[in-house]
């Protein structure tokens, strides 16, 4: 997500301006680096550009999928904004990302920080901890939501057995409004892993020699954590806050499998529309009650969000590289 | 090294702590998976596959073979095989062959292209669907495994990272092959290819990853379960009203023991690859 | 140098092969005359599979030269992946449609009328054939009809309530002897217990709309006391005992609502559980809900005259019984149903008992939503107690008056 930052850095292609001049290479150059570029290219634009802009005409309309558009103009943002009868849960869908991302976003980097943290402290074993640590990584989204719907069962979950032997009561985790949120947080947290090997990476590149200074001037490891790691860490730390920050507010796959069934569950976003994540607002929206115009209109507040995002993280490097 | 080994004892007993917590899902995925259904239901946690009443052994494979056959797992599992396996070395090549060029051969309006993809990475893949999943309809690929393999067919991420990896290489290394005679096709087969190793396999195994693991795409673009993928398969699993833990969790099983021995085998690589992306950008 | 450039060409030339064949496949399926594409919920046991198959090779050995391609999809994406499929041109020819689909697919022109003839009424159940008329008009074949009833814990109720207060002091006294135990596995606020509360209601003699006079009915007190029904059983059924995963089998809810379905799955999965089936206890008037599953022919499908005739011969006499069993249900074909009635069981008895009573669901085109986005909602509140159910309902109520345009 912060690559468009490196892109635009010219500065850095190296081919230079001599041999591109060099008689005869630079045509058949041209022919060659099109043709190489074209497969991608071509799914560029069928899959990516095309999708894109027609999205953003289809947020102009009213559109079931079956019949033909109809133009409504900017009809679709303003009654997602103001007409709660419309879209009752539009806001509700906002507030719940918001708030998912305000939980999940510190708690993930925490876990990640102190997991590296411990791990950059120890030789050997480090691997093994590392790997075990990744695991929940590479799990399924699918296999995630199944398999936390089961551990948070009221009655036969093993979290809520965990937690009774330090005298916790049994909570009904995924059907209590209050608790989805961190329920769904911890989710995210145990899958840190990625966030947790960045770390990793940005510990071992801090030089010794900065850290044997603090020694020499007699930091003690609290005053080394806070006046070294933690200054030498921040643009790991703000690269991982931005990503995480653009990942949570697309969560959806976890809510949908937790969130969704037939028996005593349903798609509707858990207890009192607690789970209802802005993308499975959308979601229930295109495909479920076929408001596609609406779904799009949706889909790009959500876009120029990521964008606002984005853009606040360029300025920011931008300064940091001054 | 003794006095050093018991200072860093509580950070093995949190490490320790710490993975337990990370593990130990799996491990209740697996238990479950094992037991009968009466038996999966006991107020006190039970690990072993004992049967509630008497206590004796009673583990059973029918789990594994009832959502295998009748659930269609099994069906799912070899299109999740085959899909990923025909997608991700397409994917591949297709990538190489563009990040090679954005890398190395100039031409007008290479970095304009670029940026232009790189700026098309940012758009949200809800925002994406409607239209392509009316794409696919107009191709004639909708409800298909095609329908699955196409959209997913390259990857900007993976043109960038690759396209970075390339750019260190030493250009020394081309010129000395350009002289000898070869053209930028042996170039990028013999040359380029060959040192790219690093950062063609950490792009092959987060496609394979990706993609064995990706719901919402299959979920919106096939109808017919004779082409469903695991996850999709696992979903519905989960949701319809038969879904009950045991079986839910031997299909989960499915979904995640085949991931787990890849990220078993390659774990090195994928480290270094996520290290490797995540302080480039 | 040039051939090496096309050899590296070659993925573009893939990537265009691999749409054409993807095509080219598509195409092929919808171009043969006799092809007819069938859409249905997933099979709910591999003996379901069995039964489809066999009425499947009937239809074609009857009909030579005619292939019949089944889709099978789970219920709950159905809706999705059909509202997908009609955008494009991968309809099917004929398909079940979701009850409250039938009158919007019907006014929006996306599905066909039946034909004056092809259909005889008298053969039907009206309630099944109802769920299936827009404007007087038939849009669609019943295939099977179906309701929830009251699944019982024969070791903690000994006889099944009735009454609304037989229900209230049997859950209370259950939860009383043991508070392990939860009296009944209360619906929630979600779409599925939306989709039970009007059954509810019914019992209480009231309905949720008034289609000819454009009138909601949900915020009436018939309505709000069906809710307050709910609500009043949560203290002796707390929702940690039965939101766990199969409360009822493990014997830690004496009762449920459940569909026919459940019998089969239970009984073969929880032997030990000694259990029955009694209609839904009800105030004033024994009432329920009907499901089941209604056909339609798609507009837009091929091979019209074929559909409506495979239509008839998964509901003639012959072929309704079993195939409404496989898909869960019963039949709908009076010949059939009467015939078949002694050999359903003693549990299915009780189902059959609350068909006779059940309602449709109101025939407006944005019930779904209603369903899930407003009444679910609604129920939550007044269950979870932010509200009470008299508040919840009149609120409710108002957005749907908002939503339909409805004054009153």
């Amino acid at each position: 997500m912060a690559s468009p930052v490196v892109a635009q850095r010219p500065a850095e292609t190296p081919p230079g301006p001599g041999r591109r001049r060099r008689p005869g290479v630079g045509r058949r150059d041209h022919l060659i680096g099109w043709l190489l570029i074209a497969p991608a290219l071509v799914y560029f634009i069928i899959f990516l550009l095309y999708p894109a802009l027609a999205a953003l005409y289809y947020s102009f309309t009213e559109w079931d999928l079956h019949s033909a558009p109809i133009w409504v103009g900017l009809q679709n943002y303003t009654d997602l904004f103001f007409d709660d009868v419309k879209y009752p849960h539009f806001w509700k869908s906002i507030q719940v990302t918001l708030q998912y991302t305000l939980v999940a976003v510190p708690l993930t980097l925490i876990a990640a920080l102190g997991q590296a943290l411990l791990i950059n402290a120890i030789r050997r074993g480090s691997n093994l901890f590392r790997l075990l640590l990744f695991l929940p990584v590479v799990t399924a989204e699918a296999a995630v939501g199944a398999i936390w719907r089961w551990l948070y069962d009221p009655q036969y979950g093993l979290v809520n057995a965990v937690l009774g032997l330090v005298g916790i009561p049994r909570q009904n985790w995924l059907n209590t409004p209050e608790l989805v949120i961190p329920a769904l947080a911890f989710i995210a947290a145990w899958q840190c892993g990625i966030s947790m090997i960045i770390y990793l990476a940005g510990l071992k590149s801090i030089p010794e020699s900065i850290r044997e200074a603090a020694v020499i001037d007699g930091a003690g490891p609290v005053q080394r954590f806070f006046k070294v790691i933690v200054p030498m860490l921040r643009p790991t730390t703000f690269y991982l806050v931005v990503t995480g920050i653009i990942a949570a507010l697309q969560v959806f796959g976890l809510v949908y499998v937790i969130f969704s069934g037939g028996g005593n569950r349903s798609v509707t976003g858990g207890p009192e529309q607690s789970g209802l994540a802005y993308v499975l607002h959308i979601y229930l929206y295109a495909f479920r009650y076929n408001a596609m115009g609406a779904a799009c209109a949706m889909s790009f507040i959500l876009l120029v969000f990521i964008m606002i995002i984005t853009f606040v993280q360029f300025k920011f490097m931008k300064q940091e590289a001054s | 090294m003794n006095q050093k080994t018991v200072r860093r004892l509580p950070i093995y007993i949190a490490l320790i702590l710490l993975a337990l917590v990370s593990v130990v899902p799996f491990v209740w995925m697996l238990a479950t998976s094992f037991k009968n259904g009466p038996d999966v239901y006991t107020q006190v946690p039970q690990l072993l596959p004992l049967d509630k009443k008497t206590g004796e052994w009673n583990p059973t494979l029918g789990n594994y073979e009832y959502v295998f056959t009748i659930s269609g797992l099994g069906t799912a599992f070899w299109n999740s095989v085959w899909i990923t396996c025909v997608l991700v070395p397409v994917k591949l090549l297709i990538d190489a062959l563009a990040a090679y060029a954005f890398a190395r051969i100039p031409f007008p309006g290479r970095d304009k292209i670029f940026v232009l993809m790189l700026a098309g990475m940012m758009v949200p893949t809800i925002t994406l669907l409607v239209p392509r999943l009316h794409v696919t309809q107009v191709l004639g690929v909708y409800d298909s495994p095609w329908g699955i393999i196409l959209p997913n067919v390259a990857s900007v991420l993976d043109i960038f990272l690759m396209r970075q990896f390339f750019r260190t290489l030493p250009v020394e290394l081309e010129e000395a092959a350009r002289i000898d005679g070869a053209g930028r096709m042996a170039i990028f087969w013999r040359v380029i290819l060959p040192l790219s190793k690093p950062v063609l396999a950490v792009v092959t195994i987060t496609s394979f990853i990706f993609h064995w693991n990706d719901l919402v795409w299959p979920l919106i673009v096939l109808n017919s379960p004779d082409f469903y993928t695991l996850p999709l398969a696992l979903q519905q699993l989960a949701s319809t009203e038969s879904g009950r833990a045991y079986y839910i969790m031997a299909g989960a099983a499915l979904a995640v023991v085949p991931v787990m021995i890849v990220l078993l085998i390659f774990q090195r690589r994928i480290m270094q690859g996520i290290a490797f992306s995540g302080l480039k950008s | 140098m040039i051939r090496r450039v096309t050899g590296a060409a070659a993925a573009a030339v893939l990537l265009a092969g691999l749409a054409a064949c993807g095509g080219g496949s598509e195409e092929g399926g919808a171009g043969s005359a006799t092809e007819l594409t069938y859409w249905m919920f997933q099979d709910r046991t591999p003996q379901a599979g069995e039964v489809v198959e066999k009425i499947r090779t009937d239809f074609e050995k009857a009909n030579p030269g005619v292939k019949v391609n089944i889709v099978k999809i789970p219920k709950d994406d159905y809706n999705t992946k059909l509202g997908s499929a009609l955008a494009g041109n991968t309809v099917p020819d004929v398909g079940i449609l979701d009850q409250p689909l039938v009158s919007r697919f019907a006014q929006e022109g996306t599905i066909k009328e039946v034909p004056a003839g092809t259909l005889n009424e008298a053969d039907f159940w009206e309630g099944a054939l109802n769920t299936n008329k827009v404007g007087g008009k038939l849009y669609g074949f019943p295939i099977d009809h179906t309701a929830v009833a009251l699944f019982y814990n024969k070791a903690l109720v000994p006889t099944p309530p009735k009454t609304w207060d037989e229900l209230k002091s049997i859950s209370a006294g259950i939860h009383q002897k043991d508070p392990k135990v939860a009296g009944i596995v209360v619906p929630k606020g979600d779409g599925y217990g939306a989709w039970m509360w009007p059954g509810v209601v019914g019992g209480n003699g009231g309905q949720m709309v008034d289609e000819a006079n454009k009138k909601i009915l949900f915020d009436q007190p018939q309505a709000v006391e069906a809710l307050q029904l709910w609500v009043d059983l949560l203290p002796s059924s707390p929702r940690e005992i039965t939101d766990s995963d199969q409360a009822f089998a493990n014997g830690l809810a004496g009762m449920m609502i459940s569909g026919p379905w459940d019998v089969a799955t239970i009984k073969d999965q929880f032997p030990d559980l000694d259990f029955s089936v009694a209609p839904l206890p009800y105030k004033t008037t024994p009432a329920g809900n009907i499901g089941g599953e209604n056909a339609v022919v798609f507009t837009k499908g091929k091979n019209e005259a074929l559909a409506w005739k495979w239509l008839q011969h998964l509901t003639n006499a012959t072929n309704n019984t079993t195939l409404a069993q496989a898909l869960g249900g019963f039949p709908v074909n009076k010949e059939a149903a009467e015939r078949d009635a002694a050999t359903f069981g003693e549990q299915q008895q009780a189902f059959l008992e609350q068909l006779k009573v059940a309602q449709a669901r109101p025939a407006i085109p944005q019930w779904i939503q209603i369903n899930d986005e407003i009444i679910a909602p609604a129920l939550e509140s007044a269950l979870s107690g932010k509200m009470t159910a008299q508040e919840s309902l009149t609120d409710a109520a108002n957005k749907t008056r908002a939503l339909l345009g409805w004054n009153s």
